[in-house]
C-alpha cells in the first residue's frame, strides 16, 4: 500500500516592530509582548500559501515550486497568538523551510517565520503548540506579578534551551527524528 | 440498481441529498479536525499590545488546541474489532457483527450499518454450482417429505391411541449394546457421526477434531498420518510462546488420542515371559526393585524390540503398566496364597505410538498365543484416548478439572487423595519418577467454567510430605480403566445439551450437583521425566476413555492458569519442538533404525524430492554441480535424505515408487484396512542373478541401533570388539562456534592425522605453503578444525591463518606517512604461495574445507536453532563403527569433535556430539 508521507512544521511569526496603530502613542511595551505579537486580523491561509508559494518558485524554480504544490496546506492558523502549522510531503519539506526563512515580510510588514517544530504527526506538533504557550503564559504570569524580564528573547528562546528540551525528552516528547529547530 | 456505496433506506434530507451516513463520519471527522481560533483583535486592547489579553489569548490557544487532540482520538478510524485481543480476532469475517464478542456486538453492528458492508446469510444464499442447487432442490423435496409423514403419524396417534398403548407394554428392554472388543484383532474405529462419516473414510478423527479443525493446522484430508487427522501446529504463531508456556510460565496440552493402547491379559507369568521377549530383560525390573512396577503403581517406558532372524530390532517407544491384582479376599486363604502369584490374572496397558503399533500389535499376539496358558490381547486404541500436558501450570490446570468422584471419606480414593494434595507443584518431574494415579473423576463439564485452584493454608508442608511418601500403595485396588464396563459407563457421558439444561435450571456460578446419570470417568495420570536433562519440564499424561476426551479437553481449554491466560494447544510440531529442545530424539523421525522411522524418512524423502521437483530448474539446487572444495564436485548421497544407505553401503532405495505401486495393490485383509500404519511398501523380488535382491526397506531394515550403554561398554572394552554391521548411535550435537544444521546435514568427524610427517628443510622459508596430500586436501587440515574450538585462554585462534591468507589490513587511526608505507608494502610484497590457489583450492574463503566422504559418519535428522540452549543444536544418527573407531584412535576429547555441513552448502561448521 502507498502510503502519503507528510510533515507538519510549526511555524511562528515573529514581529520586531510594534503594531502600525499603536505607533502613534509610543508607550514602552515588553519586549515579552513585543515578540509575540498578533497578526493581522485579514490574513488568510491562502496568503501564507501565496507568499511560500512565491518564495518556493523564485528560489528554487519551477521544479521547487512543483514540488511543494500539492501537498502544501495550512492545518492551523492563530492570527491571536502568531503560530501556524503546515503541512508539507516528507520529501520537500526542506524547500519550505528554506522559503519560510528567506520571507522577511508578510503583507508588507517586516517580520521573520520561525520554524519551531517538525514532526511527523500532527499531535506532536500541537503538543509542542501547547507546550510553547505554556511557558509563555508562565512568562506573562512573572511579568504581571511585577517581575520584568529584561530579556525578552531569552523568554522567547527559553523554551528551546537545554534545560527544557531534555525536559520534554524526559516527557516523552520530541521523539521524532526529523524534528528541528530553526534559529533565525 | 442500488450499488454498494449506497446505504438502504430511500429517505432523503432537506437538501434532496440521500441521508449518507457515511458522508455523515467525514463531516464528522472533518468537524473533529478543525482547530478553533481567535481573530488577531483578541490579543489586543484597542490596538494596542496587552498583557492580560497575550494571556487569554494563548490560554485559549491551549485550550483549542488540547479540545482538538481529543476530539481527533475520539472519531479516529478505529472499527470494534479491532479491540478484540490477538488471540481472539479472526481474519474471515473479522467485520462480521456476529462474529465479535457479546458485549461489542451493538457496536459492531452501527459500524457495520455505517459503513454498509455487504452481509451475506449463507442459509439463504442462492445456491450457485450445479451441485448445490441439486443438493437445494432434494432438501427441499426431503423436507416436504418429511412433512407430509409428520403430518400421516400425527393423524395415525389421534386415530388410534387405545391401539397403541397395549403395544408398548410387550416391549422388552435391554442393555444398550457395547461397542465390541475383539480378541487378539484390531478393532474398528468409532462409527462416525453420519454427517461427518464420509470425511473419515481413509482415517479416523480425533475426538476433539472439530475443536481443533478450527485452531490448528491439520494434516491434509488427502494425506492423513497414520490414519489419523492430526493437529500439525497451531494457526496462531507459536514456535515462542510454546518455548515459554512449557518451560517457564503457562501449559501446553496435546490431545495425543492417536496414540495405541493395548491391553494384554494372562498369567503374570506369561505377561512377563511376553514382555521379556519383548526386550524388558534388565533384571532391574523383575526383582525386588520392579516390585512397584509390578504392583502397578510405577510405570515403564522404553524402546520395544523384537527379536528377528538377525539379531533384535527395535519396535518403537511404548510405556507398560501394571493393573493393581484385586485385593486379598481375606487371611484364611494363606495356605492357597502360596501359589496364587503363578495363577493370578493379571492385566497390562501397552501405549505406543501408532507408527509402531502395527507392528506391535502383530508381535503381541504372536508371543501372545505362543504361552501356555495362552494370553489375549485386546486392541484398547479407540477405547482409551490420552491428553498430554507439559508446563508449569499443567498440574493446576489438571486439579482445576479434574475432581474426584467420590468425596465422602469412606468411599475416597486414596490416588485421588493425593492427587488433590498436588496443588503447588510446577514440575510433574518432581514426582516419583514414573509415578502413577488412577481414580474416578467428575464430568468436569459439571463445574464449568473451571476455577482457579487454590493452595490451601501449609499446603506446602503436606505437599511435601506427600511427594516424598507417596502414600499410594495403601489399599490398592485395580483400576478402573482397565475394566470395560466401567470404561464403557464412563462413554455414556450425558450429552452437552443436558448439562446446559440443568445448567439453566441450576442458581449461576454453582457446580450442578451429581445424579445418578453421571457416570465417573475412570482417568490414568502418568508422569513422565524428560529423558535427559534433570532440570526440565516434566510431562502429564491424561488417559480416559475416548469418548469423554472431548469433555475433558473443552474443560481444560478453559481453565484459568495463575500465571495467566489458558492453556496453550499444541500440534506434532510443537511435540517435536520440545523434544528437540530437550535434546530427545523424537519417535519416529529421530529413529531412523526403526521400520517406523524409516518409513517416516521415506515420506519426508518424498516430500522434500515433491517439493525439489516442483520448483523451478533455475531456482533449484543442482546437486551435481555443488562445489565442495580441493576439485570435489557433486554432493555426497542423495542431497535430499537422510542417506544412511550410502553410508552404510546399503542397496540404493526407490522409495517413493513402490510406494506408489502398494498403494495401487488392493490389500486383501479386511483388518489390514483398519491398520494405522501406513501400508508398508511392497516387497519386490526382482529377478537379479546374485539371489533375491532386496526392497527398500527390508534393505534399511538391516540398520540397527546400539543404545547408550551399549555403545559406553564398546567403547570402554579393552579389545578392539566392534559393532555390528550397519548400526548407528543417535547423538545430540552442539555448535560450538556458528552454524545452524538443518534436517539432512551432513556429519563428518574430524579429518585424520596424516600417517606420515615429512618435514623437509624447504618448509621452514616457506612456511605459507599449504602442503595437498594426496587426496587433493591441505595435511594440516585437522589442526585447521581443531584452531577453530575457542580455548579459554584467548578468543582469537584463528590469526594466524587470516594473516597468511588475505592482505595486511590497514590499522585504524594512522598518519598518512604510514598509510602509503603500508599500502607500498603491500603493493610489493608477494604474496606466498605465488601464483595464489585457485579458489576453494585450500579452503573456503578463509574457512577450512570439508574432510572427505571417508570422514562422513553420519546424519542429522532433526536441528534447528534452540531457544533453550541459546545455540544450534542438532539430533542425528552417526554409524556406531565409525564413530567407534574415531574415539578409539583419537581419544574422547577430540574424538567426538564434528563437522556439520548443511546438504548442498560447501561449509561445515564444527560441533561435538553427544550420545542420547
Amino acid at each position: 500500500m502507498v502510503r502519503l508521507k507528510d510533515r507538519y512544521l510549526l511555524v511562528n511569526i515573529i514581529y520586531t516592530s510594534p503594531p502600525p496603530h499603536s505607533s502613534s502613542s509610543p508607550s514602552p511595551v515588553s519586549d515579552l509582548l513585543l515578540y509575540n505579537q498578533p497578526t493581522t486580523s485579514d490574513l488568510r491561509p491562502q496568503t501564507i500559501l501565496k507568499d511560500i508559494r512565491a518564495e518556493v518558485s523564485s528560489l528554487f524554480g519551477d521544479c521547487g515550486s512543483g514540488a511543494i504544490d500539492r501537498s502544501l496546506q495550512v492545518k492551523y492558523l492563530s492570527p491571536a497568538t502568531s503560530t501556524f502549522i503546515l503541512r508539507v510531503s516528507r520529501a520537500h519539506f526542506r524547500l519550505v523551510w528554506a522559503a519560510l526563512t528567506f520571507m522577511h515580510a508578510l503583507r508588507g510588514r517586516p517580520c521573520i517565520f520561525r520554524v519551531v517544530r517538525i514532526s511527523g504527526t500532527m499531535r506532536k506538533v500541537e503538543q509542542e503548540a501547547i507546550r510553547r504557550a505554556r511557558l509563555l503564559v508562565l512568562a506573562a504570569k512573572d511579568e504581571l506579578k511585577g517581575k520584568s524580564s529584561s530579556d525578552a528573547l531569552g523568554v522567547l528562546l527559553r523554551s528551546d534551551s537545554q534545560q527544557q528540551r531534555t525536559l520534554a525528552i524526559v516527557g516523552g516528547q520530541g521523539d521524532d527524528d526529523e524534528e528541528g529547530l530553526a534559529e533565525d | 440498481m442500488m450499488k454498494r456505496k449506497d446505504p438502504p433506506g430511500g429517505a432523503k434530507d432537506a437538501q434532496g441529498r440521500p441521508p449518507n451516513t457515511r458522508n455523515n463520519k467525514r463531516v464528522k471527522v472533518q468537524d473533529a479536525r478543525n482547530i478553533r481560533t481567535q481573530p488577531s483583535d483578541a490579543a489586543l486592547e484597542d490596538g494596542k499590545l496587552d498583557l492580560n489579553k497575550f494571556l487569554s489569548a494563548r490560554e485559549f490557544e491551549i485550550r483549542a488546541l488540547e479540545k482538538s487532540m481529543a476530539k481527533c482520538k475520539a472519531v479516529n478510524a478505529t472499527r470494534v474489532f479491532q479491540m478484540v485481543p490477538r488471540v481472539m480476532r479472526r481474519r474471515t469475517a473479522s467485520h462480521n457483527a456476529k462474529r465479535v464478542p457479546k458485549r461489542l456486538q451493538v457496536q459492531a453492528r452501527k459500524e457495520m450499518l455505517e459503513d454498509n458492508t455487504p452481509t451475506v446469510e449463507s442459509r439463504k444464499r442462492k445456491p450457485r454450482t450445479t451441485r448445490a442447487r441439486i443438493r437445494a432442490e432434494t432438501m427441499k423435496k426431503l423436507r416436504y417429505l418429511a412433512d407430509k409423514k409428520k403430518k400421516k403419524t400425527k393423524k395415525a396417534d389421534d386415530g388410534t391411541v387405545e391401539e397403541s398403548q397395549p403395544k408398548g407394554k410387550g416391549v422388552i428392554t435391554t442393555r444398550a449394546p457395547r461397542p465390541k472388543i475383539r480378541r487378539n484383532m484390531l478393532n474398528e474405529p468409532p462409527k462416525a457421526d453420519s454427517k461427518f462419516r464420509k470425511r473419515q473414510i481413509h482415517k479416523t478423527w480425533l475426538p476433539t477434531h472439530l475443536w481443533h479443525a478450527k485452531r490448528a493446522t491439520m494434516t491434509t484430508p488427502n494425506s492423513p498420518l497414520w490414519r489419523f487427522a492430526i493437529p500439525l501446529t497451531s494457526t496462531a504463531k507459536s514456535y515462542r510462546p510454546t518455548h515459554r508456556a512449557s518451560g517457564q510460565k503457562g501449559a501446553v496440552a496435546w490431545d495425543v488420542s492417536y496414540m495405541s493402547t493395548i491391553g494384554v491379559y494372562g498369567t503374570s507369568d506369561g505377561i512377563e515371559r511376553v514382555l521379556r521377549s519383548l526386550g524388558l530383560v534388565q533384571e532391574g525390573l523383575w526383582n525386588a526393585r520392579g516390585k512397584k512396577w509390578r504392583a502397578g503403581v510405577r510405570k515403564w517406558t522404553g524402546i520395544l524390540s523384537s527379536q528377528h532372524k538377525n539379531g533384535r530390532r527395535d519396535i518403537g517407544p511404548a510405556t507398560v503398566v501394571w493393573n493393581p491384582e484385586p485385593p486379598e479376599p481375606s487371611s484364611d486363604e494363606v495356605e492357597t496364597s502360596s501359589s496364587r502369584p503363578k495363577k493370578s490374572q493379571r492385566q497390562i496397558l501397552v501405549r505406543t505410538h501408532p507408527s509402531c503399533f502395527l507392528e506391535l500389535f502383530e508381535e503381541l499376539v504372536k508371543l501372545a498365543k505362543g504361552q501356555k496358558p495362552q494370553l489375549y490381547v485386546e486392541d484398547l486404541r479407540f477405547e482409551i484416548g490420552s491428553i498430554e500436558l507439559i508446563g508449569p501450570g499443567s498440574t493446576e490446570a489438571l486439579l482445576g478439572i479434574l475432581e474426584p468422584f467420590h468425596e465422602t471419606p469412606e468411599t475416597a480414593e486414596c490416588h485421588a487423595s493425593v492427587f488433590r494434595s498436588l496443588a503447588g507443584v510446577t514440575n510433574p518431574a518432581s514426582l516419583p519418577k514414573d509415578a502413577i494415579l488412577a481414580f474416578s473423576a467428575k464430568d468436569p463439564r459439571l463445574a464449568y467454567p473451571p476455577k482457579r485452584t487454590q493452595i490451601p493454608d501449609g499446603g506446602e508442608q503436606t505437599l511435601l510430605k506427600t511427594l516424598i511418601e507417596w502414600p499410594v500403595e495403601e489399599n490398592l485396588k485395580p483400576y478402573s480403566i482397565f475394566d470395560r464396563e466401567s470404561r464403557y459407563q464412563a462413554s455414556r457421558i450425558p450429552s452437552q445439551k443436558s448439562v446446559n439444561r440443568r445448567k439453566g435450571a441450576n442458581a449461576p456460578g454453582e457446580p450442578i450437583k451429581v445424579t445418578a446419570a453421571d457416570p465417573p470417568i475412570p482417568i490414568l495420570l502418568l508422569a513422565s521425566r524428560p529423558a535427559t536433562d534433570g532440570q526440565a519440564q516434566g510431562t502429564w499424561t491424561m488417559l480416559a476413555p475416548w469418548k469423554c476426551i472431548q469433555a475433558i479437553w473443552y474443560c481444560l481449554m478453559h481453565y484459568p492458569l495463575t500465571t495467566g491466560g489458558n492453556p496453550r494447544l499444541g500440534g506434532l510440531e510443537e511435540q517435536r519442538q520440545i523434544a528437540f529442545e530437550h535434546g530427545t530424539p523424537w519417535f519416529p523421525g529421530d529413529f531412523p533404525a526403526t521400520n517406523a522411522g524409516m518409513n517416516w524418512e521415506l515420506e519426508q524423502r518424498a516430500k522434500r524430492r515433491s517439493d525439489w521437483d516442483r520448483r523451478p530448474k533455475s531456482k533449484r539446487l543442482e546437486w551435481k554441480s555443488l562445489d565442495l572444495g580441493a576439485g570435489r564436485k557433486g554432493e555426497i548421497g542423495d542431497g535430499l535424505a537422510c542417506d544412511f544407505e550410502h553410508l552404510l553401503g546399503l542397496p540404493k532405495s526407490e522409495a517413493p515408487r513402490t510406494q506408489e505401486r502398494s498403494d495401487a495393490v488392493p490389500i486383501p485383509d479386511p483388518a489390514a484396512e483398519a491398520m494405522v500404519l501406513d501400508p508398508p511398501p511392497e516387497r519386490v523380488e526382482s529377478g537379479g542373478t546374485q539371489g533375491p535382491s532386496q526392497s527398500p526397506l527390508s534393505s534399511i531394515e538391516t540398520i540397527s541401533l546400539v543404545t547408550k550403554s551399549a555403545f559406553n561398554a564398546l567403547v570402554k572394552s579393552a579389545d578392539a570388539e566392534q559393532p555390528p554391521a550397519g548400526s548407528i548411535v543417535t547423538v545430540n550435537m552442539e555448535f560450538i562456534t556458528r552454524g545452524v544444521a538443518k534436517p539432512c546435514a551432513r556429519i563428518y568427524r574430524l579429518p585424520s592425522k596424516p600417517k606420515v610427517n615429512v618435514v623437509s628443510s624447504t618448509d621452514a622459508e616457506v612456511p605459507a605453503t599449504p602442503e595437498i596430500s594426496s587426496s587433493g586436501l591441505p595435511t594440516d587440515l585437522r589442526e585447521q578444525w581443531l584452531a577453530k574450538v575457542p580455548s579459554q585462554a584467548s578468543g582469537n585462534n584463528n590469526t594466524s591463518r587470516k594473516g597468511r591468507s588475505g592482505a595486511p589490513r590497514m590499522p585504524a587511526g594512522v598518519d598518512m606517512e604510514t598509510r602509503k608505507k603500508t599500502l607500498a608494502q603491500s603493493l610489493l610484497t608477494t604474496e606466498l604461495p605465488y601464483p595464489r590457489p585457485a579458489a576453494n583450492q585450500v579452503d573456503i574463503g578463509g574457512h577450512p574445507l570439508c574432510p572427505n566422504e571417508d570422514d562422513l559418519i553420519g546424519f542429522v535428522t532433526t536441528g534447528a536453532f534452540s531457544l533453550s540452549e541459546g545455540r544450534a543444536t542438532a539430533i542425528g544418527s552417526i554409524s556406531a563403527g565409525r564413530a567407534l573407531e574415531t574415539l578409539r584412535d583419537t581419544g574422547v576429547r577430540e574424538g567426538k569433535f564434528c563437522i556439520v555441513r548443511n546438504a548442498g552448502e560447501s561449509v561445515g561448521w564444527l560441533a561435538r556430539w553427544e550420545l542420547v
